[in-house]
């Protein structure tokens, strides 16, 4: 499946939340913690924020 | 478990007055209005270092602008502790917004150059234990009906507190507890008129205890010992220290940049969420916010500071 890479900048606090949160079992990686966040931010708002536009 | 408390002290402030009054661990102060419809203005240090005192500024983020029963006064960083819990609130119309009224604003606004206000009358109570007027800090008021309108300004509402109203605090650690009768009586906060306050000071019994519960303690919630300078500055002039070499936290913030392989679905997922305009001005500044507001929203304690859009 084709992807597109998005480099996000980040500091090395907000990288520390990110591996914290990893460490406590909420994800495998950087990666698929991020692809979470979307998915859920995105089914939560999208439906209002596309309305709200 | 014990029910009963004991008794230590009762007393009556007049108004114009206040009354500094130490507070051992486990000591629960009332203040209870005798005629009703009195706001007072409250101070609180730890007794054995008056450097850390309560912080309206905490105490207002982390319960919002008007604690009640079940909310804790905090003290200002670095130190950050619950000093005491309001165990008992019978009205529930307390202020953290509002600033002590002060002898400027009654000259200032009402043309009285010389009259009962708040900070004077903290000032002179607090002088009984060595304070100055420059260490009366940003009060909470106790039954001060306030709230903030459409436009952002804050305003004073009739105070509703009857006669035998009170709230309570417990200490949480020794502290020097000074209620005053707030001296505003050409304002709104007290229905136009002073009246006394009555104050008592009760052990806690097993019964306050289980009403609270104490928040843990973090590494950050620091004392004296892990400061830099670790004595209090005695001298009113402000110099440079030459031997200054600057220690900032986490500095330098450097920047990296972490790469994020997004398929097709999430793509259209990112594409939908920019096209909203809301988030950010690119694909990687709407994903940054997109997963810092998740995070916020799934796994910070405290009080949320992100609005559901």
């Amino acid at each position: 499946m084709a992807t597109t890479k998005i480099k996000l900048r980040l500091n090395q606090q907000q990288l520390e939340l990110i591996d914290n949160t990893i460490k406590s079992g909420e994800s495998n990686s950087r990666d698929d913690l991020i692809r979470r966040a979307l998915r859920e931010f995105a089914k939560a708002r999208l439906p209002a924020a596309e309305q709200d536009k | 478990m014990t029910t009963d408390r004991k008794l230590l002290q009762e007393l009556i402030i007049q108004p114009g007055t206040g009354k500094a009054l130490e507070l051992r661990r486990g000591q629960v102060l009332r203040i209870a209005q005798t005629a009703g419809r009195q706001c007072a203005d409250f101070n609180c240090f730890n007794l054995h270092d008056y450097k850390e005192f309560f912080h309206t500024g905490r105490t207002r983020h982390l319960h919002g602008m008007h604690p009640t029963k079940g909310d804790f006064l905090w003290s200002a960083p670095p130190r950050e502790r619950p000093m005491m819990a309001i165990i008992e609130d019978t009205v529930g119309t307390n202020d953290v917004l509002y600033p002590r009224c002060s002898g400027f604003l009654f000259e200032h606004h009402y043309g009285l150059a010389v009259h009962t206000n708040c900070h004077d009358i903290q000032a002179e109570a607090q002088r009984e234990y060595g304070l100055t007027p420059d260490d009366v800090h940003d009060s909470f008021n106790f039954f001060m009906h306030t709230g903030v309108s459409p436009d952002g300004h804050p305003y004073i509402a009739k105070n509703t507190a009857k006669a035998g109203d009170y709230v309570e605090l417990q200490a949480l650690m020794d502290v020097l507890a000074v209620p005053n009768v707030c001296g505003a009586d050409v304002m709104m906060t007290s229905d136009f008129e002073l009246k006394p306050l009555k104050l008592t000071i009760f052990e806690a019994s097993d019964t306050d205890w289980a009403k609270v519960t104490e928040p843990p303690r973090m590494k950050n919630q620091r004392s004296p010992d892990m400061f830099k300078i670790r004595s209090i500055k005695a001298d009113r002039e402000l110099y440079k220290d030459a031997a200054y070499q600057p220690d900032f936290t986490n500095v330098p913030l450097e920047i990296s940049e972490v790469e994020i392989d997004l398929n097709d679905e999430e793509m259209a997922l990112l594409s939908r969420l920019a096209g909203t305009g809301k988030y950010g001005e690119t694909d990687a500044e709407v994903l940054r916010y997109v997963f810092h507001t998740w995070w916020i929203d799934k796994f910070m304690r405290g009080p949320k500071h992100v609005p559901k859009d």
